[in-house]
């Protein structure tokens, strides 16, 4: 129970209520995630009451709006409610589209209350019998209305909606000022909500895209439903009702495809005028082009760069080749310089020596003795070293006549032993060489002269020309011919062949010749000796193989079998005792029937190879 | 979307899903509702939950308990002192980080307890998805009131590790509160709420104030020496005794059938919250004897009454430190698994007589509930940062009143917005005076705890039309968020408004 007034009392304020404290709470609950969010939007309002203001503002927004009386209401024909404007008819054509459905529905509540024929009826009018009454339209108008899919058919072809599309002409001179209205009048098709706006010329480059790339990937939820010819429901059966489905779709796709059309071309005839789009383009065409001209100055720059360094490079090894070059002069011009002094000095010696000689008159009395001397002397002056020639030169300066000689003599014999050792080496040498030649050459052989027979050099012969030169790794197929065929059985290796062959060449031709001779007769000896042997042979095999295979008896088969195997093949006298094994057989006989058998087992095995052979294939 | 709410204990750790607007205890593998926060390391494999624990008498050395006592802690802090004693597992610091000393297979390892609390989050993830047969990573996860920063991040770095995307962490007693969905339908109105939390190895008794749906903690209290499992000891102690009457071997030097007598004395005293009686029976427990005895809930209450007393007696100088008493105390949570002993139940109930005692729920997933209701509130949502851990809120630091005058005629004040609401708040009332009046005075009255009311304002309505029932007078009062009051009152009636605003104090 309150308080009664009393007297004086007046509304009146005693004290100031005490400042808020701040206290830690526990993170958790949903009223604390309401305070975060509230806290994080910065909202003031007491979270406790958000919805219900929510819900008051809404209903203060009715509160606001006003019906506006729609003058032609009750002249408007009911039969031609497609053609009218359910928005005034219902005293809200300020709102139009924008209107809440509350608002729909009270100004409906409002002009029912005002139009309905009961009301009228009551206010003494005369009211038109059926549905011929203006009260229909406004029944429609609320049916059309509150449905949202037929409002928004409705919506979509509002006539208070102006199509037009700003021509290319009107929209060069101020830009934004013509295109911008226009988008935001057609921003309402829109099925996304925050429609870009065209923005103003300052507009960044990303709003200016984005604004773009909205408009070209327009989603509209303008359809033409309403301005159907014919009505569905008037339809009498399913299939008319599929024919006038049919019809209508047509139609609507044709209007929508318009729509699209008309969009689009307001969007590209606005993308073709943007003032700002053509800046931007030039700023990226400016942008690009210097980034290509830096490019191209970078590279060109780096191309210098190299240039230089190569340059550079090139200085210096040519710098170091010249000093190089210089040095190298220098050292040859100081060699040479050298030779010559050294040259000029025994020059200088020897003339020397000679006029010593000479003055000494060759140590000789006679012609012939100075002769020679005098010959020993130019031996000397060719062979001796600057060193020798000098002391030789200072021992004739500063000796005697006998002294000399002596000297001379002792020098000449030295020079002379000197000469003879130098020519003993040699011979020496061309010995061993020769030696060598000859060692190599028979290194295997131990049998036959140099190991190398008349066959076998007819065989070389043979080999070589078998294998002319250029024959891939030639000599060693030649030694390995040579073994192959050689009849002495000795192995050659291709550097035996190799000396042999060029010992042959060396040889005189008729050496060859009579080489090749002899390998003829020899070859004409061996075939006709051989032939023969051969023709006659054949025939008497065969008919051994045949007369003998008769008498061979299976018993005896099988005894000689049996002794090959008693006697294996290192058996001494082997085909003797095989033959004391068969009675009645010699050791001929045998043998022949071994050789027999054995072609015959191979024979067979080919067969059954060349079958196998042929079954594979 | 589904999300988890994980309550990870000292000795257990339980998980909840939410889903479909529901929040639900999910059993593990073996069919249990809450696992052992045991984990148990061997050769090749580590094994956590129910197994582990019953596998700690062949492998107590390897086997870590209660690893939340030492996650986040230094080597030297107390706590850890206390830990390695009492559970005798080697700590040691390895590059400055505390690790457990283990013996696995021939070498040693050591493994740090950030690892072994991983394991649990990985059981109770696996759980959970299981139960929800997807995979679900947005986690809740609670932690006590009294756990330190550095505590905390370990607890989050081990759960994230797990492969939780861990959305928040909340006080355990706040989510007990959110469980019971206690000031979360309405959010007038102003409570006070003791959660009251008995676990395995702590006692915590927390005072809440609720406003404005918003908990706040007034004062809390833990307790390390007290828990569940004081009682399975005392039990045991009294299964020994028992023992050694009966065969004439002495226990208490044997670890082992100790072991496996605290794990009878276990299961025994969870038969007994149910039961009137139960049934101890250990195999082989020392020497080949099998070891079997009967007791009575009367006698465990007997063997356990002076620990109950103790458990009780925290909560009286608890509340006098908040500056309340029993019968301030609107509604009290139990949670915590030993809150389920009847003993306790009854002893708090004597305690606040006429108090709504929440225990319908079993009191050791109530908290992983709380969790999982949270953690369906978060999900989806961006929360707040991690380190934004304490939040601030502007409340009103008086209680707004008016005053009135009853039958008797004798002033009374009525609360029109209590102190500790969230601002800004604004409160609606309908007051009524005497329909014989023509005029009415609202005085407006401000008052901090327990002094004498102090005049604010007075409201005036005049030229009322008597009439024969009661005038109504809307009054709407709005507290800003700097503590401005602003008043309005409309008579219903006539609509005649009246307005005032008083400033706030700077």
């Amino acid at each position: 129970m309150l308080l009664e007034v009393r007297d004086g009392d007046e509304t009146v304020v005693f004290a100031a209520a005490a400042a808020s404290v701040q206290i830690q709470v526990e993170p958790v609950g949903r009223w604390f995630e309401a305070y975060v969010k509230r806290r994080n939007r910065n909202a003031s309002a007491s979270f406790q009451e958000l919805e219900e203001e929510q819900e008051s503002s809404e209903e203060s927004e009715d509160e606001e709006f006003q019906l506006e009386e729609y003058l032609m209401l009750r002249t408007l024909d009911p039969k031609d409610w497609k053609n009218q404007d359910h928005y005034s008819v219902l005293g809200v054509p300020h709102l139009r589209y924008k209107a809440t459905q509350k608002q729909i529905k009270a100004a409906h509540k409002a002009i029912v209350l005002k139009h309905h024929p009961d009301k009228r009826k009551a206010a003494g009018e005369q009211i038109v019998e059926g549905d011929n009454d203006y009260f229909t339209c406004i029944t429609k108008a609320i049916e059309i209305l509150s449905d949202p899919v037929k409002r928004r058919a409705f919506d979509s072809v509002d006539p208070t909606f102006d199509n037009a599309v700003p021509s290319k002409n009107e929209g060069k001179e101020n830009f934004t000022d013509v295109y911008s209205p226009v988008f935001e009048r057609n921003a309402r098709w829109s099925s996304k909500k925050h429609v870009p706006k065209l923005g103003t010329m300052e507009s960044s480059f990303e709003e200016v895209d984005n604004f773009y790339s909205f408009w070209y990937n327009f989603d509209s939820w303008r359809e033409f439903s309403y301005l159907d010819e014919e009505e569905k429901e008037k339809a009498e059966c399913r299939d008319e009702r599929r024919w006038i489905e049919k019809q209508n779709r047509a139609s609507r796709g044709q209007r929508k495809k318009e729509e699209m059309n008309r969009m689009r071309t307001l969007v590209d005839s606005a993308y073709s005028l943007d003032p700002r789009i053509k800046k931007f383009k030039e700023e990226e065409k400016a942008r690009k082009e210097s980034e290509k001209k830096a490019k191209v100055e970078a590279k060109k720059r780096e191309q210098d760069e190299k240039e230089r360094a190569r340059q550079a490079e090139l200085e210096v090894a040519r710098l170091a080749k010249e000093k190089e070059e210089e040095e190298a002069k220098q050292v040859a011009q100081q060699a040479k310089k050298e030779k010559e002094i050294q040259k000029k000095a025994i020059k200088k010696e020897r003339q020397k020596l000679r006029t010593t000689c000479k003055n000494w008159n060759y140590f000789g009395d006679e012609e012939t003795d100075s002769v020679k001397m005098m010959e020993e002397v130019e031996k000397l002056c060719d062979r001796l070293e600057l060193t020798s020639m000098q002391s030789l030169n200072d021992i004739l300066a500063s000796g005697s006549k006998e002294d000399s000689k002596v000297a001379v003599e002792k020098q000449v014999q030295e020079v002379n032993a000197q000469l003879q050792r130098e020519k003993e080496a040699e011979v020496q040498m061309r010995q061993a060489s020769r030696s060598a030649d000859h060692a190599s050459g028979g290194g295997g052989g131990g049998a036959g002269g140099k190991g190398w027979n008349e066959e076998d050099l007819q065989l070389l012969i043979k080999a070589v020309n078998l294998f002319p030169a250029g024959t891939n790794a030639r000599w060693e197929v030649i030694a390995n011919y040579m073994n192959l065929h050689s009849t002495s059985g000795m192995k050659r290796t291709a550097k035996d062949v190799i000396n042999k062959a060029k010992n042959l060449q060396r040889l005189d031709p008729g050496q060859k010749d009579e080489i090749n001779r002899k390998a003829f007769e020899k070859f004409k000896k061996e075939h006709s000796a051989v032939a023969p042997t051969i023709d006659n042979a054949v025939p008497s095999e065969r008919f051994d193989a045949a007369g003998n295979a008769a008498s061979w008896t299976t018993e005896e088969q099988k005894l000689l079998e049996q002794a090959l195997k008693t006697y294996p093949v290192s058996t001494t006298e082997r085909w003797e005792k095989i033959a004391g094994a068969v009675p009645g057989r010699t050791k001929k006989d045998c043998m022949k029937r071994y050789k027999e058998l054995v072609e015959m087992v191979k024979a067979k095995k080919a067969a059954q190879e060349q079958l196998s052979g042929k079954s594979k294939k | 979307m589904a999300a988890i709410g994980v309550h990870f204990g000292y000795t257990c750790a339980c998980v909840a899903i939410f889903k479909d607007g529901r929040a639900d205890v999910v059993a593990n593998d073996a069919g249990d509702r809450v696992t052992p926060a045991v984990v148990s390391y061997r050769a090749t494999e580590q094994i956590v939950g129910i197994a582990a624990k019953q596998g700690r008498v062949r492998n107590a050395a390897n086997t870590i308990v209660k690893v939340k006592q030492v996650l986040g802690r230094s080597l030297d802090d107390p706590e850890t002192q206390a830990h390695k004693t009492e559970t005798k597992l080697q700590v040691v610091n390895k590059q400055e980080k505390l690790k457990y000393e283990l013996t696995v297979g021939e070498h040693s390892e050591y493994v740090a307890p950030e690892d072994v609390a991983k394991l649990i989050f990985h059981k109770m993830k696996e759980t959970a998805q299981s139960a929800l047969g997807s995979d679900v990573t947005e986690a809740v996860i609670t932690v006590p009131f009294e756990f330190a920063h550095a505590q905390k991040r370990a607890l989050r770095e081990a759960a994230e590790a797990a492969g939780f995307h861990v959305l928040r962490l909340i006080h355990e007693p706040a989510a007990a509160l959110l469980a019971y969905n206690i000031g979360q339908d309405c959010s007038a109105g102003k409570s006070h709420v003791l959660v009251y939390k008995l676990g395995g190895t702590s006692l915590s008794v927390t005072v809440l104030e609720v406003n404005g749906g918003m908990f706040r903690v007034l004062n809390t209290h833990t307790d390390h020496s007290i828990g569940g499992e004081r009682f399975t000891e005392a039990l045991a102690k009294h299964l020994a005794a028992e023992f050694k009457r009966t065969f004439k071997h002495d226990l208490s030097s044997n670890t082992r059938a100790m072991m496996k007598l605290m794990n009878g004395a276990d299961m025994a005293k969870h038969s007994l919250s149910t039961l009137g009686a139960a049934n101890c029976f250990v195999d082989s427990l020392h020497d080949g004897i099998d070891f079997e005895c009967n007791i009575s809930r009367a006698r465990f209450e007997l063997l356990c009454s002076s620990l109950f007393n103790k458990s009780i007696q925290p909560i009286r100088p608890l509340l006098e430190k908040a500056g309340l008493s029993t019968s301030d105390i609107n509604q009290v949570v139990l949670c915590g698994g030993s809150a389920r002993i009847p003993r306790l139940q009854h002893m708090i109930r004597e305690m606040f007589s006429d108090v709504e005692l929440f225990n319908s729920a079993p009191p050791d997933e109530v908290i992983a509930v709380g969790a999982a209701l949270e953690a369906g509130l978060l999900v989806g949502k961006d929360g707040l940062a991690p380190e934004e851990e304490s939040v601030t809120v502007d409340v009103s630091a008086n209680d707004i009143l008016v005053k009135e005058v009853d039958e008797s005629g004798a002033e009374v004040f009525t609360v029109l917005l209590p102190s500790g609401t969230p601002l800004p708040a604004r409160r609606h009332h309908v007051l009524s005076g005497g329909g014989e009046l023509s005029s009415f005075c609202l005085e407006i009255y401000q008052r901090s705890v327990k002094e004498q009311p102090e005049k604010l304002a007075k409201i005036v309505l005049r030229n009322l039309q008597p009439k024969e029932e009661n005038h109504d007078i809307d009054t709407v009062v709005t507290m800003k968020r700097d503590g401005s009051v602003h008043v309005s009152c409309v008579e219903q009636n006539s609509g005649r408004p009246e307005v005032i605003t008083i400033a706030a104090a700077s």
